[in-house]
């Protein structure tokens, strides 16, 4: 038996949008019939954008979001039918710095938290130690966290998580805003996590995160999973085509759009740099990149774009998006 | 992991949620103040106001009315049950609600505690100290102006303790309200203060219009204000008021199983809608 079965899960959200008494309704595919499985003993990641339908689906698994249609299995438990025991099999770690009481210790979180999930007081107090000294917290344990840094806050919801030690554990971004320290810290954990055996979905739009954690990796779109595999076997499917990155100032869609109808680029995306709108990557997969290149440059140059930097690369995680979307990771 | 079960998991999570009120309350020190002023400045003020617009008869009238001139027990006793039914309906009804602008309710559901445990759970605190600091209020004020009727105040004290079941019950239904509509004091307000004017807080439900009385008699405060007047006032025992004491019991079986129904249902489209981390 899978610990995670999941059955052609959708979410559509009903919303009304317009101004007040000229409200138009307005149907949202947040999740649009996704399937997979994950046993026990194997990171599961769910690459994807802001917006792809990962976090959805990490709430509709943990019984926050109701479904709209299809079912999924948690260590056997349906969603739609025994919910209670769907909890009872789940440790989750949700985003955001809020998750926790601020008013409260560290400590003192891990206690409440052990008493709603009905931890054996004594097994909740060893376990509390434990986890507090695996999270590097332990020397402030009696700390406000209202008084912790967003990366202890982060470690405190982190061992929040894996509390009741269940079967199942479900991350959503869990190193998103962490330190480099930290983020190994928690990578580390999960990878002894799934050593003893736990079933672990992870989501993430970090790429280098889900290569180098996931057993296997759905990448997620739209609602959909366009692509299921190992990141290995994910990344054979484009290793047929050279990536080239070109690093540049001044790119537009407009460009983008005219490097589209040259005839020996399959895929280009585009990914503008977050910091600044003027900076931005290019991305082009070839057939034969070395024939293609001096005829992408030459039409860059003429179009008064400043290169930076060009660079032939492995394809990663973020190829195998572009291939099946045509878009960036990063769009 | 061992982890315990039936009611040592119920008294578990309470006792945890209840401590993490009181951890809050002690890092708000603010709000113990409010508390323990509330309940004199409201009895002042209408006690203010029967004396001073009421004119010389003031008192005269009043016993008539009411059948004691005792203004400061009989009114002592509708204003500490107003505000404890007040407590209790706003904390159930705005405790999801508070979870939910701290960002914690999604936490809380994500646990396997039973949500009735969770939802009592969450405004214990403020209903224990609350009800507290009224026993006390209302026992000294007995004490000191009625001595006579102290021995009653257990009794009185039963019939209040029989009066929250229901009125854990209507915050249930606020609770689903305000967790599908948001803005919980719009609710919770509005009717805690209709709720004075209708179950007798100030005076005899008896003087209302007939049609009045009638929606009177479907809400439990107004036993549990008249019950109470009766076992200190007029002397009477949980024995004399029985029938009274029957209605009450059935409202605290009515009460929490609607409420309870209607959360649920409201609970179930807001999980469809994905509101629960909705500010």
């Amino acid at each position: 038996m899978n610990a995670v079965e999941v059955q052609s899960l959708s979410k559509i959200f009903e919303t009304k949008e317009g101004p007040l008494l000229r409200k138009v309704p307005k149907k949202v595919v947040a999740v649009d019939g996704i399937s997979f499985s994950v046993p026990k003993g194997e990171i599961f990641g769910l690459l994807g954008p802001n917006g792809a339908g990962k976090t959805t689906t990490i709430k509709m698994l943990c019984t926050l979001i109701t479904p709209t249609s299809g079912d999924a299995f948690i260590n056997g438990n349906s969603l739609a039918s025994d919910q209670q025991k769907v909890r009872e099999s789940l440790g989750v770690m949700l985003t955001g710095e809020r998750t926790l009481y601020w008013k409260l210790t560290g400590r003192e979180n891990l206690e409440y938290f052990a008493a709603l999930y009905h931890l054996d007081p004594l097994d909740a107090r060893k376990r509390i130690d434990e986890l507090l000294d695996l999270v590097g917290l332990k020397q402030h344990e009696h700390m406000l966290v209202e008084n912790y840094s967003t990366g202890m806050r982060v470690r405190l919801s982190f061992a929040k998580a894996i509390l009741n030690d269940a079967p199942v554990l479900l991350f959503d971004e869990p190193t998103a805003s962490l330190d480099p320290q930290s983020s190994r810290l928690i990578r580390d954990t999960i990878r002894s996590l799934k050593k003893e055996g736990h079933a672990i979905i992870l989501t993430t739009h970090n790429m280098e995160e889900a290569d180098l954690l996931s057993d296997r990796v759905a990448i997620i779109d739209r609602g959909s999973i366009v692509a299921l595999g190992s990141p290995s076997e994910l990344k054979d499917k484009v290793k047929s085509s050279d990536v080239i990155e070109i690093e540049a100032r001044n790119l537009s869609d407009r460009i983008v759009n005219a490097l589209e109808t040259f005839s020996e680029v399959s895929k280009i995306a585009l990914a503008t740099d977050p910091q600044s709108s003027e900076k931005g990557s290019l991305r082009i997969h070839a057939e034969k990149g070395k024939e293609v290149l001096p005829k992408v440059l030459e039409f860059l140059v003429r179009k008064q774009v400043s290169v930076t930097k060009v660079s032939f690369i492995e394809p990663t995680l973020e190829d195998v998006f572009i291939s099946e979307t045509g878009r960036s990771l990063r769009d | 992991m061992r982890t315990v079960s039936g009611y040592k998991a119920t008294i578990g999570a309470l006792t945890a949620i209840f401590w993490k009120g009181i951890r809050h309350y002690t890092r708000y020190p603010g709000s113990f103040v409010l508390i323990l002023v509330m309940p004199f400045l409201f009895t002042l003020m209408i006690f203010g106001m029967g004396q001073f617009v009421g004119g010389s008869n003031a008192s005269l009238n009043f016993a008539a009315r009411t059948g004691t001139s005792n203004i400061l027990v009989y009114e002592i006793l509708g204003s500490a049950v107003w505000m404890i039914g007040w407590v209790v309906i706003e904390d159930v009804g705005v405790a999801l609600r508070d979870e939910q602008m701290k960002g914690t309710l999604e936490q809380n559901f994500l646990a396997p505690v039973n949500r009735v445990t969770l939802l009592i759970g969450l405004s214990l605190t403020d209903i224990v100290i609350t009800s507290a600091v009224f026993v006390v209020v209302v026992g000294v004020t007995i004490m000191i102006t009625l001595p006579a009727a102290a021995l009653s105040l257990l009794q009185a004290f039963v019939v209040l303790l029989i009066g929250l079941i229901p009125l854990f019950g209507i915050g249930f239904l606020f609770a689903g309200f305000v967790l599908r509509f948001k803005e919980p004091y719009v609710f919770t307000q509005i009717l805690n203060l209709l709720f004075a004017t209708l179950t007798g807080t100030y005076y005899p439900v008896s003087l209302l219009p007939y049609w009045v009385q009638f929606l009177s008699g479907a809400l439990p405060q107004t036993y549990v204000i008249e019950n109470m007047r009766r076992i200190v006032l007029a002397n009477q025992t949980l024995v004399d008021i029985y029938g009274s004491m029957f209605v009450l019991l059935v409202l605290a079986l009515a009460y929490p199983t609607f409420g309870y129904a209607v959360f649920k249902q409201l609970e179930k489209k807001a999980s469809i809608t994905g509101e629960f981390s909705k500010y």
